[in-house]
């Protein structure tokens, strides 16, 4: 739903006195986005996804920085933001539980997952646990229609899932997000910014 | 001499437990890396020349030959050239390229070397949808590997004049993103809303300058035609497939078969064996399949015998194309009715909003649909839907991007061939205790679960 447009005029930003984009992380983008691109603009998409990479979601103080620091009005900031359903603007669980909605998904059982992961969760679609642990969202196509149905957690994808045992599996994820990883990737990715 | 043995898969094994993922040292060890070297020994017109001759068409969507796309772009260079690869892959049905990445990277990597040669591109984007994090992270990495390979870099595709940069940018979840003009707003920064076309990408894309934008399976197969030179590439591909179709093709075969996955096989496969590859039907007997991913609509019970090849499938098949080639089959025990259901569903949830047929109709066919899967439908929703059907697309000219045709084809095939199944569920005389529930039902509720 990338067109519904939330009225905004009245919104109240909250402020905070520490910046949320950081020196660090302007040098860091600056240094590898820059010069890929020859707009500043362009650089828009991975700087939003480094901020929601860092606080997990895309405060709109933060979008206001990048705003400035792009040389872009807040405003072009969030039309941008707005648009991309991958992008929080606001908090969501420290987990994102995604689940395949599409055809081929539906086809191989997940209704069956959805409605295991609302009943164990104790939630539904588009809302987070108590514990601000886990958000449960229906994602479309995830590009797994062969090993359906399928999940991403965060960044890892789960494919041929069981219910039950996802659910179990669930329970056993470390308290931070950080510390969760794919362990199909093998190789030094921190090495592979050039 | 038919298709006797894989050819973008011929990296990748077969058996799951066996597959592994082929790093610079292991794509060389086999054979990569020929094609462009072959390249890098003709002039760009040739390899433009070679690529039309053998006749390979765009694995994306469109079917478009990809050598003539190439040759769109100005021979004059007046500012930088650019490549926009398209691994947005979002098409319900479609996890092919996914597959190639992640893989065999290198094969498209060597193909885009290529295509720069080609059009004298200066940068690739590898746009890659926000949800590929693993497939972003091997393509990082093999791309630092052909850096440090002297493939790009200033120094030039290996030693050449030619100087080539590549990088990866992430899209953020927005399947639009995939049509090429939205996949150039969403690189520029802004909403990824397609544009109107003229200028086409040749003349004005990425940042207003001329821009190739192919898919990685379109890519990937190109090494494999230059690899045998100006002769012998095209004679060997156009010795597979069928003469309008030639080559190998990449079909994901999903749903209801025994071995879902992606086979490789000849263009022009009929879907029957294209079903038997897959190791059967599974649960009961075949009674429909998705050809190509859901905007290219649903191919009935009685077409096993259609040939999977960018034609038959639209002139005997009724179908919009060959698309994608992602199948997904569905026995005899599949509602067609929820599955248009949720092919609606997805229209009306990535429509990007521009157009007010895509929109508008695709949001008011779905709430129809809703309505029928909940018991309320009524004769004249049928008409309804094919009437509305009829009015998106770029084809009545309503819209500026072609998934509208989408949500169109995929209404119409599955009605149309269904008919009888749909028209089951919506009685001349209407349930008359709905019109009272009606309020309670999700058909008036707010759309799209994901609102954040
Ligand atoms: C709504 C829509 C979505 C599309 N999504 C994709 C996609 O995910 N991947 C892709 O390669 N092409 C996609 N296409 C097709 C592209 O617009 C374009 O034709 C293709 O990338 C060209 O590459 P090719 O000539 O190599 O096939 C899409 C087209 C439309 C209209
Ligand atoms: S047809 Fe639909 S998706 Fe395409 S530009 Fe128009 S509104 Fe957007
Ligand atoms: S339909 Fe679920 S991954 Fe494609």
């Amino acid at each position: 739903m990338a067109w519904i447009v939330e009225n905004r005029r009245t919104q109240v930003v909250e402020k905070r006195e520490t910046p949320y984009l950081t020196a660090d992380m302007k040098i860091d983008l600056a240094n590898r986005y820059f010069p890929r691109y020859p707009t500043k603009r362009a650089v828009l998409l991975p700087a939003l996804h480094a901020v929601q990479h860092q606080y997990g979601w895309i405060p709109t103080q933060a979008m206001e920085e990048l705003g400035e620091f792009l040389g872009l009005q807040p405003a072009e900031v969030m039309d941008t933001a707005t648009f991309y359903e991958e992008y929080w603007l606001k908090p969501k669980g420290k987990y994102l539980v995604a689940v395949c909605r599409s055809l081929a998904c539906e086809l191989c059982g997940s209704t069956e997952l959805t409605k295991h992961l609302k009943k164990k969760l104790n939630i539904e679609p588009a809302e987070t646990t108590a514990d601000g642990k886990f958000t449960l969202v229906e994602y479309e196509c995830l590009g797994s229609c062969g090993t359906a149905p399928a999940a991403l957690c965060n960044d890892v994808l789960h494919e041929n899932i069981n219910p039950e045992s996802f659910g179990h599996w669930l329970d056993t994820l470390p308290e931070d997000p950080h510390e969760y990883h794919d362990s199909s990737v093998t190789w030094d990715e921190t090495a592979s910014a050039h | 001499m038919p298709f006797t043995e894989p050819v973008l898969l011929k990296r990748i094994n077969a058996d799951p437990a066996k597959r592994k993922l082929h790093f610079y040292d292991d794509y060389v060890a086999t054979g990569g890396y020929k094609g462009l070297e072959a390249a890098l020994q003709m002039a760009p017109a040739d390899i433009i020349k070679t690529t039309i001759d053998s006749g390979l068409r765009g694995r994306g969507g469109a079917g478009f030959s990809a050598g003539q796309k190439w040759s769109f772009i100005p021979k004059e260079k007046r500012g930088p050239h650019y490549l926009c690869v398209n691994a947005d892959e979002s098409e319900p049905g479609t996890f092919k390229d996914r597959y190639l990445i992640d893989y065999d990277p290198h094969q498209m990597l060597e193909g885009i070397a290529i295509a720069c040669i080609a059009t004298q591109c200066d940068i690739a984007y590898i746009f890659i949808r926000g949800e590929y994090h693993r497939q972003a992270k091997v393509l990082e990495h093999a791309i630092k590997e052909a850096y440090e390979h002297g493939i790009f870099g200033p120094q030039g595709i290996k030693g050449s004049a030619t100087k080539l940069e590549c990088y990866v940018h992430k899209g953020a979840g927005a399947y639009i993103c995939g049509e090429e003009t939205g996949l150039l707003e969403a690189l520029e920064g802004k909403r990824g809303w397609p544009r109107n076309k003229p200028p086409f990408p040749a003349i004005a894309g990425a940042f207003a300058k001329p821009t190739v934008i192919n898919n990685v399976e379109t890519l990937a197969a190109v090494p494999h035609i230059i690899e045998r030179g100006p002769i012998e590439g095209p004679r060997w591909f156009k010795s597979m497939g069928t003469p309008s179709s030639p080559g190998p093709k990449l079909y994901g075969m999903s749903g209801h078969v025994n071995s879902p996955g992606v086979y490789e096989d000849e263009l022009g496969i009929t879907l029957e064996h294209a079903i038997k590859l897959a190791g059967g039907m599974k649960g009961g007997a075949y009674k429909a399949s998705i050809c190509g991913g859901i905007s290219m609509g649903v191919l009935g019970t009685n077409q096993l015998d259609i040939k999977l090849d960018f034609d038959d499938v639209r002139f005997r098949g009724g179908c919009l194309g060959l698309g994608t080639a992602g199948m997904i089959v569905m026995n005899e025990h599949t509602d067609m009715v929820l599955a248009l259901r949720n092919c609606v569903r997805f229209y009306a949830h990535e429509s990007c909003g521009q157009c007010t047929p895509c929109r508008e109709g695709s949001a008011w066919m779905r709430k129809i649909l809703d309505r029928i899967v909940d018991g309320g439908g009524r004769a004249q929703d049928l008409e309804m839907l094919l009437e509305l059907e009829k009015t998106m697309g770029i084809m009545p000219g309503t819209t500026i991007c072609g998934l509208a045709d989408g949500t169109a084809w995929a209404t119409r095939t599955f009605i149309n061939k269904f008919y009888d199944e749909f028209a089951a569920k919506c009685p001349e005389t209407p349930v008359p205790q709905f019109s009272l529930k009606r309020g309670s039902l999700n058909v008036l509720q707010p759309m799209g679960s994901n609102t954040r």
